[in-house]
């Protein structure tokens, strides 16, 4: 029996490359066709469609025109066009397709574009389905996407042949911000996809990393809430494992924003730089928790940027703990950090303590 | 073709003992309703110590070093802080929750996977046990200078263990410190460079503050391992034979792979690390009849370790190789041909 999938293209994704646009996100688009900018989505996704081992196993589910339909015909692969969409296409689209497929119960989602095609298709599904994403973007610093085509392909095989999935995170890259060469950027959420590190052959050397995640997680908030002391504010940054410590504390953290916490009670959420700036002045005494983004490793500068400079110096380096599963640090060669202060990086630069489980740390060199 | 599946996942060397060692192990089944006899160990204590130029008092014997290492973390990791290194292999980090304050893996990072000796210090101003795997596995990186290991074993609130499973292959040692430093020991072992994987016989070369502990320690070994051992020990020659045949097979596949364009690092072992930028490579290679070390859950992903065989078993990890990047040139051209 064929296995039903769908296939979204962002046909405008990664054309403001070539033209040094940064990115097609809004009114960007336009331009990029005025610099004569040609499309790289369909290069990509042929790419990936030629490499699917199981391609006899799968029937597709497809927009029309330049959002699917247009790549697989001719590729001996089923498919089913469905919904119609504009010559001129946008986030809604993608949108409306991706919430579409969920609906006509594909079991995986593949689509092919960057930061701004994964928040899209976040926004539509959010966990309810898992993905595969294919790197076309002019920005793609989520952790989600695969390392190209060829891997997208074999994740979607792996997928196919009974892998699990896990949890990968999508950024919100602020286009403005980059386009002035300068990276800032959020947690915006998270999207499954195929844990293609389950290739791990069992044995005498299996991996010491094979713990659930949520344990882990669960473990490290054990740790870090025991060593937790009285008349300390604790800023918590974004992620689901710093999350997890304000679970095991008691309170309900936003998974996304930066929420403090003072004698096991919520005391702000979702806070500004204002806002921290404001208790900072009444805690004199003051520590912040936070975990590398999956894939790049920054503790600072992308992910959470409401740790803006300032605040990072008044609360220290000393009092900066970073937590981390095994598995997530596994696939990191380093910490990095990108304030938008270089002296301030170079105080942060060095090796940090991470909390990766009960009684563990990994001492990791910041970049 | 060769039939069966190539072996090159765990660290072994492919050639077999020579059969007088095989008769040597014979002779200890013939005895198999005996308790192995103190004679014979004691003597087994006295050719490793020759072999590793130590005085005989220095080496505790077992049966694998992997016993070892969890003794002496029973032994010394109670109230204090146990650094390791990351990615290892060392089978060590459950049993050190056990007992140890805290333990802290200092991760390694590339390009060259070295570890930074300033790091290392900065981790121990506190009573510390340390256990390093030197060279490195899964790396094959030597990380251990003579001074870095001089300066660490000048503090007594730290104990030093440094694993040198594959001392043969590198040639780097500290065995002879231990004469003078109590808190240092060395675990080897004789199932990689002697052929003797299943035979299991491992020791320690450890320093007086470790000996004192390990004085009510009842080292076992079965007796057809203790004739091996006996045996191989007696005429190193087949074992001098295996690890040049390993080094020139290393340094040839190393060589061919570079031609192909892979990403390889230099190894002081019977193995190597190699990054292929292709998620479940060591699937696809195992699925072509070679079995090689995933590491995606010990670095960041597209790396696998690869033991180093014979040559006709090399060949046919390299012509698997080859094939899965000429499988990949031919879904290009489909690709480009239907653009």
């Amino acid at each position: 029996m064929q296995e039903k999938l769908g296939l979204i293209v962002n046909p405008v994704a990664g054309m403001g490359g070539s033209v040094g646009l940064k990115g097609t996100d809004g009114k960007m688009y336009k331009k990029a066709l005025e610099l004569n900018a040609t499309p790289v989505t369909p290069k990509r996704t042929r790419d990936l469609l030629s490499h699917i081992r199981n391609r006899y196993r799968i029937e597709l589910l497809v927009p029309p025109g330049r959002m699917g339909e247009e790549y697989v015909a001719g590729l001996n692969i089923p498919f089913m066009v469905i919904g119609m969409v504009e010559e001129e296409t946008s986030a809604e689209d993608t949108k409306r397709m991706a919430a579409e497929m969920l609906r006509k119960g594909v079991r995986l989602l593949i689509f092919v574009g960057g930061d701004g095609t994964a928040r899209d298709v976040y926004d539509a599904i959010g966990l309810s389905l898992p993905v595969v994403a294919v790197p076309a973007g002019v920005k793609v610093f989520s952790s989600v996407f695969a390392v190209s085509a060829k891997a997208a392909a074999e994740m979607v095989d792996a997928f196919l042949e009974g892998i699990n999935v896990t949890e990968e995170e999508v950024l919100d890259i602020d286009e403005e911000a980059f386009r002035r060469d300068r990276l800032a950027s959020r947690l915006y959420g998270y999207l499954l996809v195929p844990n293609v590190r389950e290739f791990l052959q069992a044995g005498k050397e299996a991996s010491n990393v094979s713990k659930p995640s949520v344990q882990s997680k669960k473990d490290i908030a054990e740790y870090v809430v025991k060593d937790m002391n009285q008349g300390i504010l604790y800023l918590l940054g974004p992620g689901t494992t710093v999350k997890s410590i304000a679970d095991e504390v008691g309170v309900t953290k936003t998974l996304l924003g930066i929420d403090a916490i003072f004698e096991g009670e919520l005391v702000g959420t979702d806070l500004n730089e204002k806002g921290i700036l404001e208790l900072l002045e009444r805690y004199k005494r003051r520590k912040m928790i936070v975990t590398p983004i999956g894939g790049n490793g920054f503790i600072f500068g992308r992910g959470s940027k409401q740790f803006t400079p300032k605040v990072i110096k008044q609360v220290g380096r000393e009092n900066i703990i970073v937590v981390g599963t095994k598995d997530k640090l596994s696939r990191l060669d380093c910490l990095r950090v990108d304030t938008g202060d270089l002296e301030l990086d170079k105080l942060l630069h060095g090796s940090l303590e991470v909390t990766v489980g009960n009684k563990e740390e990994m001492l990791m060199e910041v970049r | 073709m060769m039939k069966g599946v190539i072996r090159l996942n765990m660290n072994e060397v492919p050639y077999p003992p020579p059969q007088r060692i095989i008769e040597a192990a014979q002779r200890g089944l013939s005895n198999l309703n005996r308790y192995t006899d103190l004679e014979h160990l004691e003597y087994l204590r006295r050719l490793l110590a020759n072999y590793a130029g130590v005085s005989r008092k220095h080496v505790i014997l077992s049966a694998g070093s992997n016993l070892l290492l969890r003794e002496v973390i029973h032994l010394f990791s109670k109230g204090r802080k146990v650094v390791m290194i990351s990615p290892s292999f060392l089978p060590i980090v459950e049993v050190t929750k056990q007992f140890a304050i805290k333990s802290v893996s200092i991760r390694l990072s590339p390009p060259d996977y070295d570890l930074n000796p300033e790091m290392l210090m900065k981790t121990v101003k506190e009573p510390t046990l340390i256990l390093i795997d030197n060279p490195n596995n899964p790396t094959g990186k030597i990380l251990l200078d003579r001074e870095t290991v001089e300066s660490l074993t000048q503090n007594t609130d730290i104990f030093t263990v440094i694993d040198e499973a594959y001392y043969e292959f590198s040639q780097v040692t500290f065995a002879n410190l231990v004469h003078d430093r109590p808190n240092l020991a060395i675990t080897r072992t004789m199932d990689k460079a002697f052929s003797l994987a299943g035979a299991r016989v491992g020791y320690i070369i450890a320093g007086e503050s470790f000996l004192n502990a390990f004085s009510s320690y009842d080292p076992f070994l079965p007796q057809c391992s203790l004739y091996a051992a006996i045996e191989a020990l007696n005429n190193l020659s087949y074992m001098k034979r295996n690890v040049r045949r390993i080094i020139e097979e290393r340094e040839r596949v190393l060589r061919k792979l570079d031609k192909l364009g892979a990403h390889v690092y230099s190894s002081s072992a019977n193995f190597f690390l190699m990054k292929i930028e292709l998620p479940g490579i060591a699937k696809r290679i195992r699925d072509m009849g070679v079995l090689v070390s995933d590491l995606s859950g010990q670095l960041s992903p597209g790396f696998i370790r690869v033991s180093v065989g014979t040559p006709e078993e090399n060949d046919v990890f390299l012509d698997s190789y080859t094939k899965i990047l000429e499988e990949d040139d031919s879904r290009r051209l489909f690709s480009k041909n239907h653009a």
